[in-house]
């Protein structure tokens, strides 16, 4: 592999994070955000093995007989095996609470469900929904007085 | 002490977490407090010794800066010991089902191990897994209330929290290809020369919107109110007082060693101060006690952040006062609000029917203002003057948006004292829950107890806060200066 190579991947990490927080910021779909954050991640350990790669070095393993070369960091492979398996811990748990407001709320759609949840919220405090945002703030203790 | 206890911190809770589920019988409720009775022993025994001097471990025998490092100077203890504490108060001791049960343990003791881990660890990259670590146990917990809106709040909050997550690990990574290393005493070292730049400042905020998550940082604080006002009490007050100051500690910690630069003392301000307007300026409108309680705490940490901005051993010794006053009322508040969450017409004359815990929630509201003794005062204090110490701009800015919004939070925390203490005889409050009431009577006994001996805990402060100050001492403990002639 070549230096041309190794910036063609390091391009390659960026394109991946964009694309990722991209979609996390777009889009409205709770299964379409979990795909966009894995993207992100999978786009951030790309770049971490990469800034410790060397084209012209071999496996950091030290065995006897073998004269010294140049070999590749394995600190960034040790910190990006930690970080992959964080990354999977967490996305399983995204998409395992996805299925379960899916299957109260009966949606996928990230608007949709924003909304039932302030409804709900409000309705467990006993609270009227809110006003439209414009609207002067008034103390809470009016409608007691009525 | 051998210095490997300093392992036991976090590892302890880790191993009982696992453990847990395997212990038969009634032992297994006995797990977790006993576990976190030894982690504060721990704490308290590091305590004295840290005081002379702070304590380092290699981990596994690699000098550093190869291998991790733990470090414990006295706040790291003073947090070891708050972290089992606190932790201890808001366990949770029953539970619908004993599965259920054993999860909620399990994940609690796993937060705690965390915790303790980001109080001690002394290597970028630790700090990155304990936290999130942390932030996977505080997911499950607080979509542990099992409701549709509980989950929706807390899916949001997991996107919010690895989308951070992954702009830190990315900061880690321009930090270590500036440096190639990432132990923090070795970055100290080397931070003059390779990361004081653009590109390290960059790497800083990226790191700082990272840790920010759980700090409750403005920008990324979003999720805050929503999983609040959906999570279990006990779950909140871990979130908001717990979890949110180790945070906040691993961001001081990079701030003094890493990056001490005008431009980061800078974001931080402008950040904090964005975070009290629009904490309290939110609490002010807010409908539900709940959601009140989990603004304000957005804009007590917007202090907090305004604190450890101002250089020096001032700054920290505010930002710490600031942190802990927080972390002793924000989960008192939360486990009151369980019963008492709801908007101000449901809590009409609760004060009536449970007059203890009306006195304890006016005890910590009017700590919570700064109203003299209480040690809110003093936290507050401490802040102004920092801030008016400094030159003026920015600065003076802060301390008058601080006094401004006092005034806001006065009147909305006021609002809550005259509901709980009027008439209305429609209203149907609820009386409090034990637990919440034994609970929140702790943190108010500590409360008071500092209260009264506030001038004598100034001078530990002081020292406590010029300890962590001292970078060089930092360095110099950690990488001990080789002497040409003697053996290593």
């Amino acid at each position: 592999m070549t230096e041309f190579t190794l910036y063609t991947f390091l391009a390659a990490s960026l394109g991946l994070i964009a694309i990722g927080i991209g979609g996390v910021i777009l889009s409205r779909n709770l299964f379409r955000i979990v795909l966009a954050l894995s993207i992100a991640e999978a786009g951030g350990n790309l770049l971490l093995v990469l800034i410790g790669f060397r084209h012209d070095a071999i496996a950091p393993i030290i065995e006897p007989g073998r004269t010294m070369t140049t070999m590749v960091d394995s600190i960034p492979q040790a910190m990006v095996l930690t970080s992959i398996v964080i990354g999977a811990g967490v996305q399983a748990l995204a998409l395992a609470l996805a299925i379960r407001a899916r299957a109260s709320y009966g949606t996928l759609d990230m608007g949709i469900m924003r909304a039932r949840m302030e409804a709900d919220i409000n309705r467990v405090a006993g609270a009227e929904p809110a006003a439209s945002l414009h609207a002067p703030a008034r103390p809470m203790l009016t409608e007691r007085k009525a | 002490m051998n210095p490997s206890v300093l392992a036991l911190v976090p590892a302890l809770p880790l191993l009982a977490a696992f453990l847990l589920p395997l212990v038969p019988g009634a032992a297994r409720r006995l797990v977790g407090p006993l576990t976190l009775l030894a982690v504060a022993f721990i704490g308290l025994n590091l305590w004295p010794m840290a005081q002379t001097e702070p304590m380092v471990l290699a981990v596994g025998n690699f000098a550093p800066p190869l291998g991790i490092t733990f470090y414990a100077d006295t706040v790291s203890a003073l947090f070891v010991i708050a972290v089992a504490l606190v932790t201890l108060v808001l366990w949770p001791w029953s539970g619908s089902d004993a599965g259920n049960l054993d999860r909620k343990q399990s994940l609690t003791l796993i937060l705690a191990g965390a915790c303790g881990g980001l109080a001690v660890s002394g290597d970028l990259f630790n700090v990155y897994v304990f936290y999130e670590l942390a932030a996977v146990a505080s997911f499950g917990l607080a979509a542990g209330a099992r409701t549709a809106a509980a989950q929706i709040a807390t899916f949001r909050y997991v996107v919010i929290g690895s989308l951070c997550s992954l702009l830190a690990l990315l900061g880690i990574t321009l930090i270590y290809v500036q440096t190639g290393t990432v132990n923090l005493a070795h970055l100290a070292q080397l931070a003059p020369h390779t990361l004081h730049n653009p590109l390290g400042l960059a790497a800083f905020f990226m790191i700082l919107l990272g840790l920010g998550v759980k700090a409750e940082l403005f920008l990324v604080n979003t999720w805050a109110p929503d999983v609040y006002a959906t999570a279990e009490a006990r779950v909140s007050g871990l979130l908001a007082g717990l979890v949110s100051k180790l945070a906040l500690l691993a961001v001081a910690r990079l701030l003094v060693l890493i990056f001490p630069l005008p431009e980061a003392r800078d974001a931080l301000l402008v950040l904090g101060m964005l975070g009290i307007l629009s904490g309290e300026f939110a609490a002010f409108r807010a409908r539900d006690v709940r959601r009140m309680l989990a603004w304000s705490s957005i804009a007590q940490l917007g202090a907090a952040f305004v604190a450890f901005a101002i250089p020096g051993p001032a700054g920290l010794a505010a930002g710490l006062a600031v942190a802990l006053h927080h972390l002793l009322v924000k989960p008192a508040l939360f486990l009151l609000a369980d019963r008492w969450g709801g908007s101000l017409a449901q809590i009409t004359g609760a004060a009536r029917n449970s007059p203890v815990s009306a006195t304890l929630f006016v005890l910590f509201i009017l700590s919570m203002i700064g109203v003299p003794p209480l040690p809110g005062f003093w936290a507050k204090y401490l802040l102004l003057s920092g801030l008016a110490a400094q030159p003026q701009g920015l600065w003076w800015l802060a301390g008058a948006i601080i006094l401004l919004t006092t005034v806001v939070e006065a009147v909305y925390l006021f609002r809550v004292i005259g509901a709980l203490y009027g008439h209305d005889h429609r209203a149907t409050p609820k009386s409090q829950s034990a637990t919440a009431v034994i609970g929140s009577g702790v943190f108010a006994a500590v409360l008071l107890a500092i209260a009264f001996s506030a001038p004598l805990l100034a001078l530990p402060l002081n020292r406590m806060a010029v300890q962590m100050a001292d970078s060089a001492a930092y360095i110099a403990r950690v990488l001990p200066p080789v002497l040409p002639g003697v053996a290593p």
